[in-house]
């Protein structure tokens, strides 16, 4: 028993960060339907900026946590201004794709390239403290991440419903020829979701960064499991991806103790492959 | 008659031009001795070859596939399995590779194909991937250990050589008839079909061709090509493992149709035989000093190709005026109204 909570605790601490990371990839692809390849790496750049910010500048890495999701919202801007927007053009969506997946490519062997393969890790005064609750025990930083993740999907609730631009993105979202005839500057509103979804991945990473090793090709997994809670929790909803991202950690832990380590991924892919084959076709019923 | 004479020339001389090509190739290892610069040739022709099997499918039909490693690993297994359990001779063994990869790719894709655009995409990413967990947790399949096929004497029977030359010519050979093959599909009703799914499936659903018979035939197809390259990889490494078929290996194995022009049948072979020897040398130099440095090349130069020619090297090429002089100068091609006259002759003839 006391191992089933323990594997329930987990499975949410880890899970909170796939909702985190599906929420940014969410955005992306509600907003320009396109499937942002590189989400993965954008975490793995968000853990060497926390890395970076820690080792020679010594800020603790929840501090930086702020730091990063600004840079990483530059960074994302950037690359959707100068490299996607122009593509969008050509509506080939072959093209769009491998931008992306080249994107990866060039973030995960730059990270190579500077900082070999080396594996780095962060460790705190406090990274070393566990929490005994009943018969489950936790990990400081974790119980700390899991809190900002709660933080950062309410913030970006609330945005997304309340504010002028959340609302001008959802309105992009569900039609962006409607949208542009209203008055909503399209280009604009496609800037601010790839730079709010990077910075969403970049927070993930500089979260994960306390009891996750840093390494050039850490975000791949996270990366196909962030379009495994996009799939699963429904295209724009954020309250789905983040159930989806909780039912994703639950199951790699479920798996991983009733049946086999060795075949939580099996499980976990074949699982979505079902559910997404299911899905789609009520849809395609539904029409 | 004289059109005719103009149109009989240029046929020569396009002749000619392949014919001197492919000599180029087929003299290339009685020059070159180095088993270096010889791999490099073997690494394009099989590359090239997964790249056309990928864009039969991604460029042709628009269905964006990230698990042709899964289905070359696939065949590779198949066969390399069959050679060690039951001592099956090697060239039976790839038909019989072919054979699985096809089947399971047909069965596994059939409830598939009512996923579009980048659902499609990310079904085929999961099932690759749950290929590759299956085999590392098999131990039918050798787990994480990989499968060797057994060394010996160099014969044609069982397909293994120490020296690189005939893997050389048999890769070529496979390079080749695959080419003309995705070729003929080209230009058949099939290749048609497929390109009217890509550019709208609906439509096509309603000019009367079933998008998911086309689409099957098109994976079927896709996934056996790429069984045989894993047969043909196989056969020259001599040991698999399921790195092959790691996620990497996928994105590799399209980067040569997308920088030499997805939509063309020769863009592969183009993207192959510029990129490969480029990645290869950055490799063989820099890797020590700057490890990934070749996959930094290969984004890059994605990057730029898609960002500045989005058609591809081949694409770029086709709409040049390099093209036009060659065309016009060296291979001495009659106007197009000159071609089509000559066609038609050749029609009214058939009727008489």
């Amino acid at each position: 028993m006391s191992m089933f909570l323990q594997a329930c605790v987990n499975g949410l601490l880890m899970g909170g960060f796939y909702s985190l990371m599906g929420m940014g990839q969410n955005i992306i692809f509600g907003v320009m339907k396109i499937v942002n390849f590189c989400h993965g790496e954008m975490l793995m750049v968000g853990m060497y900026l926390t890395f970076i910010l820690y080792t020679y500048l010594g800020i603790d890495p929840y501090l930086a946590v702020p730091i990063v999701a600004v840079t990483m919202f530059c960074l994302g801007s950037v690359i959707q201004h100068t490299l996607i927007t122009p593509s969008l053009g050509t509506k080939s969506f072959t093209n769009l794709l491998f931008l992306t997946v080249g994107l990866g490519l060039l973030l995960s062997n730059g990270a190579l390239v500077i900082f070999g393969s080396e594996y780095r890790s962060i460790r705190t005064a406090y990274s070393q403290t566990y929490i005994q609750l009943g018969p489950v025990t936790m990990a400081l930083p974790r119980l700390i991440s899991f809190g900002v993740l709660i933080v950062v999907t309410i913030a970006l609730f609330a945005f997304l419903k309340y504010t002028t631009i959340g609302k001008q993105i959802r309105a992009v979202s569900q039609n962006p020829v409607g949208a542009e005839v209203v008055g909503i500057d399209v280009k604009k509103i496609y800037i601010l979701t790839y730079g709010l979804g990077i910075a969403l991945a970049g927070t993930a990473g500089a979260l994960l960064t306390q009891f996750y090793t840093i390494f050039p090709t850490a975000g791949a997994s996270f990366g196909f499991r962030a379009l495994i809670v996009v799939v699963v929790g429904g295209l724009g909803s954020i309250p789905g991806a983040f159930m989806a991202g909780i039912f994703l950690g639950l199951l790699e832990t479920m798996s991983a103790l009733f049946i086999s380590p060795s075949y939580s991924d099996l499980i976990v892919f074949m699982t979505f492959i079902v559910i997404l084959v299911v899905r789609q076709t009520m849809i395609a019923r539904r029409k | 008659m004289d059109s005719k004479r103009a149109v009989h020339i240029y046929h020569r001389n396009l002749a000619i031009a392949v014919g001197l090509i492919l000599l180029v190739f087929a003299l290339i290892p009685m020059a070159v001795k180095s088993p270096y610069l010889l791999n490099i040739f073997v690494l394009v022709f099989y590359m090239s070859t997964l790249s056309m099997a990928w864009n039969l499918l991604g460029g042709m039909t628009g269905q964006n596939s990230l698990g042709h490693a899964a289905y070359m690993g696939l065949g590779a297994y198949a066969c390399c399995l069959l050679v060690v359990k039951t001592g099956a001779n090697p060239w039976l063994a790839g038909i019989f590779g072919m054979v699985v990869v096809g089947l399971v790719a047909g069965i596994v894709f059939y409830p598939c194909f009512i996923l579009r655009g980048p659902y499609f995409t990310l079904v085929s990413i999961a099932f690759g991937e749950s290929i590759r967990q299956v085999i590392i947790n098999s131990a039918f399949f050798g787990r994480a250990s990989g499968v060797g096929l057994p060394f010996g004497s160099d014969s044609w029977v069982h397909f293994r050589f120490t020296s690189k030359v005939p893997y050389y010519y048999v890769g070529l050979l496979m390079m080749i008839g695959v080419y003309l093959v995705m070729k003929k599909i080209d230009r058949s009703k099939m290749g048609f079909a497929l390109k009217t799914i890509r550019e709208d499936e609906d439509a096509a659903a309603a000019i009367g061709i079933n998008p998911t018979r086309y689409k099957i035939m098109a994976v079927v197809i896709s996934a056996m090509v790429a069984g045989l390259v894993g047969f043909f990889y196989a056969s020259y490494i001599r040991y698999i493992d399921p790195e092959l078929m790691i996620q990497a290996k996928s994105t590799e194995s399209v980067l040569p149709a997308i920088v030499g022009g997805a939509a063309y049948v020769e863009g592969p072979i183009i993207g192959g035989l510029i990129m490969i020897p480029l990645s290869e040398y950055l490799r063989a130099n820099f890797s020590a000093i700057l490890p990934g440095i070749n996959m930094l090349m290969y984004a890059v130069a994605l990057l730029v190709v898609i960002r500045f020619r989005p058609a591809g090297i081949l694409g770029w090429y086709m709409n040049s005026r390099t093209k036009a002089f060659v065309d016009e100068k060296i291979l001495r091609k009659p106007p197009l109204g000159v071609l089509e006259e000559v066609e038609m002759m050749g029609y009214r003839k058939g009727e008489a």
